[in-house]
C-alpha cells in the first residue's frame, strides 16, 4: 500500500442549492460567451446576410482568381514554414537533449529568450535584415556572391523567413520533450541486434519521434495559416495571405461580409486540422 | 548509441553545425536589435558607425510613446488581476465541479487561444463599433482579457489538479470553514501556479497586438500599436530602442520565471 | 446513561450501492476501538460520516448524548489524522500544529504554549521551524497526529495512518500511538486493514464486511470465538473442512465428514437442520499431530502428511485428508520429537475441546 493508492477523502459534505462549482464558472462563461463567441458567431452570420441573404459571398471568394491565391499562398508559406521547422527543429530538439549541460543549457535559454522576446522586435530585425540594403543583401554583395541586392522582403521569401523564425521554438520544445522520453537502452538493444547508426536512425529514433513531429507540426501549420503581423510587415501587397486579406478586407474595403465568408474558411480549416490533432494525439497534445 | 552524444560518431558534427546554425539564427536578430539601439546611424549601418543614446533620449523625451508604454501597462496590470481572479474561480469549478458538460466547458474557455486571432480582432471590432467600445480602456481590457484567461485557467487548474485536496479538508476538520480553508491552505499552496498565471496573463496582454491594431485609437494606442503603426512608415532606430527595453523586460521576467521554478523544486 | 460515542443504525448509499448498512456501535469514553476489515467494506465510509464529509442516507450519530448530523465538519471539533500526508506544505511545524488554535481565535501566548506541548507529545521537540517537506513519512504523521490533538478534541479519528509507511516504522508509531492514547484518554477510532495492527492497537475491534459489523469485541474474543465463518477466516488463520449435520442440540451438534467418520458434540453459530452442509474450524496451532488410529488414539481426524517446512520457532505441516481436504498445521519446533514427521506418514490430528467450531452453511 503506497501513498499514490491511497483514496481520496471526500471533501466534507454541505448542503446546496446548485450543483458544486456552477457559480464559479460563471463570470468566466459570461465573458467568453459575450466577448469571444457572441462577436465571432455574429461576424460569421455576417458573411450569409450582408449585403443579401444567401452565399453569395463564399462564391465571390471562391471565384476570384485573386482570393484563391490568398488561399494558396497561405497554405504554400504554412506548408514551407512547417517543412523548414521540422528540418531545423529536429536536430536541434535531439542536440538539446543529448548535448553536454553547458552547451544544451546555453542553446535552451535562447530558444526561450527568442520565444518571448516581443513579436514586433523580432520582426523588425528581420525587416533590418532582409531590406535590399540590409545586412544580409550587403554581406553577399561584398563577398561578389550577387551583383544586385536580392528581394528578400515585401514577398513571400521574407514572410516564410521570418515566420520559421518566429515558429521554430514551438517545434523545438515538444520535440525535445519527446526526444527526451526516449529510453536510451532502445539503441543499445538496436546496435546489439546489428542495427548501423542510419538503420537505428531510421527503423527506431523516427518512428518512436513520429508522433511528437506530427503533432508539432500540425501545431506550426495551423498557427502559420491565421498568422497576421509577420506577413503584414515582411510581406508585399500583391502576395497576401489570408489573415492580411481578412483584415483588408475590413479596414480597407468595408466588405463585412466577404471578410466573414474569408474568416469561416479560415475558422473552419483550423478547427479541421485541430480535430485531427485531437482524433490522433488525445486532448493533452492539443492542449500543451 | 543515437542518445549517447560522445557516441554519435560523423553524426555528432553535423548535429553540432545545425545548432550552432539555428541559435545563431535564433540569437543574432535579438542581438541585432541591441546594437541597432546603441548605434548611431539612421540608416540602421551594421555595424555601426558609431555609438550614441541619442534613440532613447528620443524615446524616452516622446510623451507619445511614454502614453502608450503607460497605456499598455495599465491594461495589461488590470487583465492580470482579472485574468487570475476570474481564472482561479473558472479553475475550482472545472478541477472540483460536479456538474455536466465540464470538459467542454474548459475547452470552450481554451479556444480563443487557438482560434486565428485575427478573426477574433475583426468579430470584436464589428462588435464593439455597436457598444462604442473600440478605443477604450474598458474595449482593451475585455478584449485582452478574452485572450489572458486560457493562460490563466491552463496553470491554475493544473496547480489546483496536483494540490491534493485531503489537505484542504484536514484544514476544514482542524475548524476552519470550507472558505477559510481555501484562503489559508489551498490558495498558499497554488501559489506558484497562480504567480505563473499572473506572469503569462500579463504578457498575453502586453504583448497583444492584433486586437489593439483594429481597436485602438488616436488617443489610446498600446505600445505594441505604436510600434506597429511606426514600422509601417520606416524602420528607425526608435524601435531599435524600444525593442531593447521590452528584450530586458522579457529577459527579467524569464529569470524571474526560473527564480520561481527553482523555488517550486525546493 | 448514555454512552460516549453512539452510533444508531447509519446507513450510507451510493446510488444503488450500500457502502454502509445498519452499522451501530456505542463506543465509551476513552476508548481505543478499531474498524478492521476487508478492502471496500464500509470502514472508511463510516469514519467520514462521523467526520461529516457524508451525510448518512439513515441513522444517526450521537456525540455525549447530541446528535451531530447537523454540525458542518469544521464545528464539529474532531479531530482526524489521514492516510495521505496532509500537512499544510506552505507552512512550518509549528505552525501545522498551531493552525487549529489559530482558526479558534486562541490567544497567542496559550497558542505557543500547546504548540510545545504537543510537540513534546509526538518527540518531536527540535522539529518547530521544519517545513514539511524536510520531514521523513513516519515524522509527518506524527506532526499530523500533533496537530489533530492541539485543541484537545474528545474524540481522534485514523484513516489507515501509517499505511504509507515501511514495516519497522510503522510499529514504532504503534507503540507511540498506544502511548499517547494513554497519556492523553481521546477517544481513539482507528481504521486499518492490517489485523496485526488492529488486535496489538486496541480496545475493542469492531470487524466489517460489505457494509455491516461482523462482530464486536476485544481482540482476543474475535480469535478465540469468531461469531460467524467471516470472522474465523477473517481474524487469524484457520482450517476449514466440510461436514454435514448429523444432530442438533442447543448449541452444539454432531457431524458427519465425507469419509463417513462421526464428531460429536461441537459448537455450532446457529440452528441448522439436520442433513445440512457446515464447515469445520479448527486454528493451525489447536491442533496435534499423533501416531494414526490406534486403540489409545484421541478422537479426530486421520490425514497424510504432505509438506512440512522448518520457518524458526515453529514447524508448518500441510496434510491431506483421505478425501482431499487439506489442512494446517502450526506447532512450536521445541515440541516436536527429533526426528520429526516424515512427508508420506499418516497421521491423527486431535484437539481439544472448544478449539473446533462449526458454521452452518
Ligand atoms: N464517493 C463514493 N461514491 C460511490 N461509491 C463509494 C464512494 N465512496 C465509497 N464508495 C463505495 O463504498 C464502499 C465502501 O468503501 P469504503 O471506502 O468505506 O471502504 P473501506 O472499508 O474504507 O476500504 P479500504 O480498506 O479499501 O479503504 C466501496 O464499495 C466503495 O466503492
Ligand atoms: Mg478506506
Amino acid at each position: 500500500m503506497t501513498l499514490s493508492h491511497a483514496a481520496h477523502v471526500p471533501s466534507p459534505a454541505r448542503p446546496r442549492r446548485l450543483p458544486a462549482g456552477l457559480a464559479a464558472v460563471t463570470p468566466a462563461f459570461a465573458l467568453v460567451a459575450v466577448v469571444f463567441v457572441l462577436p465571432v458567431l455574429a461576424l460569421l452570420l455576417r458573411s450569409v446576410l450582408e449585403p443579401e441573404p444567401g452565399l453569395q459571398n463564399y462564391a465571390a471568394f471562391f471565384a476570384s482568381t485573386t482570393y484563391l491565391k490568398v488561399l494558396g499562398n497561405t497554405f504554400l508559406v504554412a506548408a514551407t514554414v512547417t517543412v523548414a521547422t521540422v528540418l531545423l527543429g529536429f536536430p536541434v530538439a535531439w542536440f538539446l537533449a543529448i548535448a553536454p549541460g553547458f552547451w544544451s543549457r546555453l542553446l535552451f535559454a535562447v530558444v526561450i529568450l527568442s520565444m518571448w522576446t516581443n513579436l514586433l522586435a523580432r520582426t523588425y530585425a528581420w525587416m533590418v535584415l532582409l531590406q535590399r540594403t540590409g545586412l544580409i543583401n550587403r554581406t553577399l554583395m561584398n563577398l561578389g556572391l550577387i551583383s544586385e541586392p536580392l528581394p528578400l522582403i515585401n514577398n513571400l521569401v521574407g514572410v516564410t523567413i521570418g515566420m520559421t523564425y518566429i515558429m521554430l521554438p514551438f517545434m523545438i520544445l515538444p520535440l525535445h520533450a519527446t526526444i527526451r522520453s526516449i529510453d536510451p537502452s532502445v539503441f543499445q538493444a538496436a546496435s546489439l541486434c546489428g542495427a548501423s547508426r542510419w538503420q537505428a536512425f531510421t527503423r527506431v529514433m523516427l518512428p518512436l519521434t513520429a508522433t511528437g513531429i506530427a503533432a508539432g507540426a500540425l501545431m506550426v501549420f495551423v498557427m502559420s495559416l491565421g498568422y497576421f503581423i509577420t506577413p503584414a510587415l515582411l510581406g508585399g501587397t500583391s502576395n497576401m495571405m489570408l489573415a492580411e486579406l481578412i483584415a483588408q478586407l475590413v479596414q480597407s474595403l468595408l466588405d463585412w461580409g466577404l471578410a466573414g465568408a474569408a474568416a469561416l474558411v479560415l475558422l473552419v480549416v483550423t478547427l479541421a486540422i485541430y480535430a485531427v490533432q485531437l482524433r490522433f494525439f488525445g486532448f493533452g497534445q492539443a492542449r500543451s | 548509441m543515437l542518445l549517447d552524444f560522445s557516441r554519435l560518431g560523423p553524426w555528432r558534427l553535423v548535429l553540432v553545425l545545425i545548432a550552432l546554425l539555428v541559435g545563431a539564427y535564433l540569437l543574432l536578430p535579438i542581438l541585432l536589435i541591441v546594437g541597432l539601439s546603441f548605434g548611431s546611424s539612421r540608416w540602421l549601418q551594421f555595424p555601426p558607425p558609431g555609438w550614441t543614446l541619442r534613440w532613447y533620449r528620443e524615446l524616452f523625451d516622446d510623451p507619445a510613446w511614454i502614453a502608450s508604454f503607460l497605456t499598455s501597462f495599465r491594461i495589461a496590470a488590470v487583465v492580470t488581476v482579472l485574468s487570475v481572479v476570474i481564472g482561479l474561480m473558472a479553475s475550482f469549478g472545472l478541477t472540483r465541479g460536479e456538474f455536466r458538460g465540464r470538459e467542454l466547458l474548459r475547452a470552450l474557455f481554451l479556444t480563443p487561444m487557438i482560434l486565428p486571432v485575427v478573426v477574433l480582432a475583426v468579430a470584436l471590432y464589428a462588435f464593439f463599433l455597436r457598444l462604442h467600445l473600440n478605443g477604450t480602456f474598458t474595449g482593451f481590457v475585455l478584449a485582452h482579457l478574452v485572450v489572458a484567461l486560457p493562460f490563466s485557467i491552463i496553470a491554475i487548474s493544473n496547480a489546483l489538479e496536483r494540490f491534493d485536496r485531503d489537505i484542504e479538508t484536514a484544514a476544514i476538520v482542524c475548524g476552519a470553514s470550507p472558505l477559510e480553508a481555501k484562503l489559508r491552505v489551498t490558495l498558499p499552496g497554488i501559489r506558484l501556479g497562480l504567480m505563473s498565471a499572473a506572469l503569462f496573463s500579463f504578457l498575453a496582454s502586453w504583448d497583444e497586438v492584433v486586437i489593439a491594431i483594429f481597436m485602438a485609437s488616436p488617443d489610446l494606442q498600446t505600445l505594441p500599436v505604436r510600434i506597429f503603426s511606426t514600422l509601417r512608415q520606416d524602420l528607425s532606430p526608435v524601435i531599435a530602442a524600444v525593442s531593447t527595453v521590452l528584450i530586458a523586460l522579457t529577459a527579467g521576467l524569464m529569470a524571474l520565471a526560473a527564480l520561481l521554478r527553482k523555488d517550486a523544486r525546493s | 446513561m448514555t454512552c460516549f460515542l453512539d452510533i444508531r443504525g447509519i446507513t450510507k448509499s451510493f446510488g444503488k450501492v450500500a457502502a454502509v448498512s445498519d452499522v451501530s456501535l456505542e463506543i465509551a469514553r476513552g476508548e481505543f476501538m478499531t474498524f478492521l476489515g476487508p478492502s471496500g467494506s464500509g470502514k472508511s465510509t463510516t469514519l467520514y460520516m462521523i467526520a461529516g464529509f457524508f451525510d448518512p442516507s439513515a441513522g444517526d450519530i450521537r456525540l455525549e448524548g447530541r446528535s451531530i448530523l447537523r454540525e458542518p465538519s469544521n464545528r464539529r471539533n474532531i479531530g482526524m489524522v489521514f492516510q495521505r500526508y496532509t500537512l499544510f506544505p506552505h507552512l512550518s511545524v509549528a505552525e501545522n500544529v498551531a493552525f487549529p488554535l489559530r482558526v479558534r481565535r486562541r490567544p497567542a501566548a496559550e497558542i505557543a504554549r500547546k504548540v510545545e506541548q504537543m510537540l513534546a507529545l509526538v518527540r518531536l521537540e527540535g522539529f518547530a521551524d521544519r517545513m514539511p517537506a524536510q520531514l521523513s513519512g513516519g515524522q509527518q504523521q506524527r506532526v499530523a497526529l500533533a496537530r489533530a490533538l492541539a485543541y484537545d478534541p474528545p474524540l481522534l479519528l485514523m484513516d489507515e495512518p501509517l499505511s504509507a509507511l515501511d514495516k519497522k516504522l510503522r510499529e514504532e508509531i504503534q507503540v507511540e500511538i498506544r502511548r499517547i492514547h494513554r497519556e492523553t484518554g481521546v477517544t481513539i477510532l482507528y481504521v486499518t486493514h492490517d489485523q496485526e495492527e488492529a488486535l496489538s492497537l486496541s480496545d475493542r475491534v469492531a470487524l466489517f464486511n460489505h457494509g455491516r459489523i461482523e462482530q464486536v469485541g476485544k481482540g482476543r474474543d474475535l480469535y478465540e470465538a469468531p461469531r460467524t465463518r467471516f470472522v474465523a477466516g477473517f481474524v487469524g488463520h484457520s482450517n476449514f473442512l466440510d461436514c454435514t449435520i448429523a444432530a442438533h442440540a442447543g448449541e452444539r451438534a454432531d457431524i458427519v465428514l465425507p469419509d463417513g467418520s462421526r464428531l460429536p458434540e461441537l459448537p455450532i453459530d446457529r440452528q441448522a437442520p439436520v442433513g445440512a452442509a457446515a464447515r469445520l474450524m479448527i486454528r493451525p496451532d489447536r491442533l496435534r499431530i499423533s501416531s494414526p488410529a490406534g486403540a489409545d488414539a484421541p478422537a479426530g481426524i486421520d490425514a497424510v502428511l504432505s509438506d512440512a517446512t522448518f520457518i524458526g520457532e515453529t514447524f508448518h505441516f500441510a496434510l491431506t485428508t483421505a478425501w482431499g481436504g487439506a489442512l494446517n498445521v502450526r506447532m512450536p519446533s521445541h515440541t516436536l520429537p527429533p526426528a520429526g514427521h516424515g512427508v508420506g506418514q499418516r497421521v491423527r490430528l486431535s484437539w481439544a475441546p472448544g478449539d473446533a467450531r462449526l458454521f452452518a452453511e
